[in-house]
């Protein structure tokens, strides 16, 4: 069920991880929730964790209205699937980003921001 | 058969959403030769916020027809913006050699000016109006912070860069060019001469956009009155050559790549040989660019080149967006399907006086839909 698979990601959202929805027939990976498989229409679907893990697929840079500067795209995680966000520092296309979580009217919502490797 | 059209375009116009529409359909009834009472079928295209300021209109079917006065036998509205214009004359021409109906009134337009001094634009209307929804998915893809529709373009010409290598300068050229078209044209808003060094310095709204390939969201309206009966009117008789339609209901995120338009569908089957102009959508300088690659001008990914190596305009080998596009005749109620059309009917009618393309008789003109370029529409216009 849609609202079923929405409540999921606000859920997993609420506890810092990344959903996505797998069609266990396909192998079909996407993001924007639906209860069926927008390939093959299957209803068989599995609501997943992301690794989190992915690179800028396309970005651009704004001045908002209170002359802040926005960084506004799309991230293909490492699992396949792409969404829109917000990254919180500079990117390239082709850069690899991680999620990040922010708080959103209330809510913790997934950001991205440039994977600094770690100093051991 | 069209036997007639008009527009009316304002930066603001003070007076009512309905008054500027009736000033629009007053005249193009008069290029009909027809009278109000003659109208029996209507079609119209809305979007949110655009008539009277109002988030919403219920039942526009109800409050046109009253305004304007006519009793249509049948209404149809058609709703995904840019290429609607080019859909219900169309529907219009399919309704009428069915035996349907015998004269149509279709309708584009509105007021962008509140939402434009409000800072938002028909495509971020939720952000003002709240309660409005643009997705199903709003809860996971309204969260984020952008200015919709500009944003999303940017991502696309942002990425055409990354991949083909096109340049800032490319997609200036093309707005020059348009200028220059513009220039000839006196409904275009903006006619003073323009260079590739004015638009690359005129403010970046979202990297990679500037100010001068982002349309200007004015006041507005289009009428195009189509009849079975073609003795009164002085208009050359007009044949759609072609017409086809593409829906894509993927967000774009989910599209195999974002610099696809579904213009390549709805493209397939027109015979571009020979057609003298082209007037493809121009929201912004990137969507034409675009279509320039899924109409089959070019490869996927040449348009930079293609835009370099060809003269665009009225006068050129390719002539493109002759009469300046709405770029710089302003784009009504935030479509620009009723500029590219009524530009298409001029040419055809060899109205255009200062832009005119000499003997122009086949035009290709298509429409984009949707902040996610969602709908596309072809159409090839040819005179009788
Ligand atoms: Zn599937």
């Amino acid at each position: 069920m849609f609202d079923e698979i929405k409540k999921r990601y606000l859920e997993m959202f609420e506890s810092e991880k990344l959903p996505y929805v797998k069609c266990n027939k396909c192998g079909y990976v996407f993001y924007y929730p639906r209860d069926y498989c927008p390939k093959c229409g299957s209803k068989d679907l599995a609501v997943l964790e992301s690794k989190g893990v992915g690179k800028v697929f396309s970005y651009t840079k704004f001045v908002n209205k209170d002359g802040k500067e926005v960084i506004y795209g799309i991230v293909e995680l490492n699992e396949g699937f792409r969404m829109y966000t917000n990254f919180l520092d500079e990117v390239d296309i082709g850069d690899e980003v991680v999620v990040k979580y922010t708080i959103k009217d209330g809510r913790k919502i997934p950001i991205f921001s440039k994977n600094k490797p770690k100093k051991e | 058969m069209i036997v007639g059209f008009a527009s009316s375009i304002y930066k603001k116009y003070e007076g009512s959403t309905f008054q500027l529409l009736a000033e629009t359909v007053s005249k193009a009834m008069e290029m009909a030769n027809m009278e109000l009472k003659q109208i029996d079928g209507l079609f119209y295209t809305y979007l949110p916020g655009t008539i009277e300021g109002k988030a919403s209109l219920h039942f526009p079917s109800f409050q046109i027809p009253t305004f304007l006065g006519i009793k249509p036998r049948i209404i149809d509205s058609v709703d995904y913006g840019g290429p609607s214009a080019l859909t219900m004359v169309y529907r219009a021409e399919k309704l009428i050699s069915a035996g349907e109906i015998e004269n149509a009134l279709c309708i584009v337009g509105g007021k962008a000016s509140f939402l434009r001094e409000n800072r938002v634009t028909v495509d971020s209307v939720d952000r003002f109006f709240g309660n409005v929804s643009l997705t199903p998915f709003d809860e996971f893809y309204r969260i984020y912070e952008d200015i919709n529709p500009v944003t999303d373009y940017a991502l696309v010409a942002k990425r055409h860069s990354k991949l083909f290598g096109t340049t800032d300068e490319q997609r200036a050229l093309l707005a020059v060019m348009q200028r220059k078209n513009a220039m000839g044209n006196n409904k275009a808003l903006y006619r003073t001469p323009l260079t590739v060094k004015d638009v690359l310095s005129s403010r970046v709204v979202s990297d990679p956009l500037r100010l001068l390939e982002i349309v200007y969201p004015v006041d507005g309206f289009h009428v195009f009155v189509v009849s079975k009966h073609h003795s009164k009117s002085d208009l050359r008789p007009i044949k759609i050559e072609f017409y086809n339609e593409a829906h894509w209901n993927e967000m774009p995120t989910e599209l195999q790549d974002i610099v696809y338009t579904p213009a390549i569908e709805s493209s397939k089957g027109a015979k571009i040989n020979g057609v003298d102009a082209f007037e493809l959508y121009d929201s912004f300088t990137i969507t034409v660019m675009l279509q320039i690659e899924d109409i089959g001008l070019v490869e996927k990914g040449r348009a930079g080149k293609f835009v370099e190596d060809n003269d665009l305009t009225y006068q050129g080998n390719v002539p493109i967006n002759t009469g300046g596009g709405s770029l710089n005749v302003g784009q009504p109620a935030y479509m620009s399907g009723g500029v590219i059309l009524e530009e298409a009917l001029l040419q055809l009618n060899n109205m255009a006086y200062n832009h005119q393309v000499k003997g122009a008789n086949r035009i290709l003109v298509n429409g984009i839909g949707g902040w996610n370029r969602g709908h596309s529409v072809t159409m090839v216009l040819r005179g009788e």
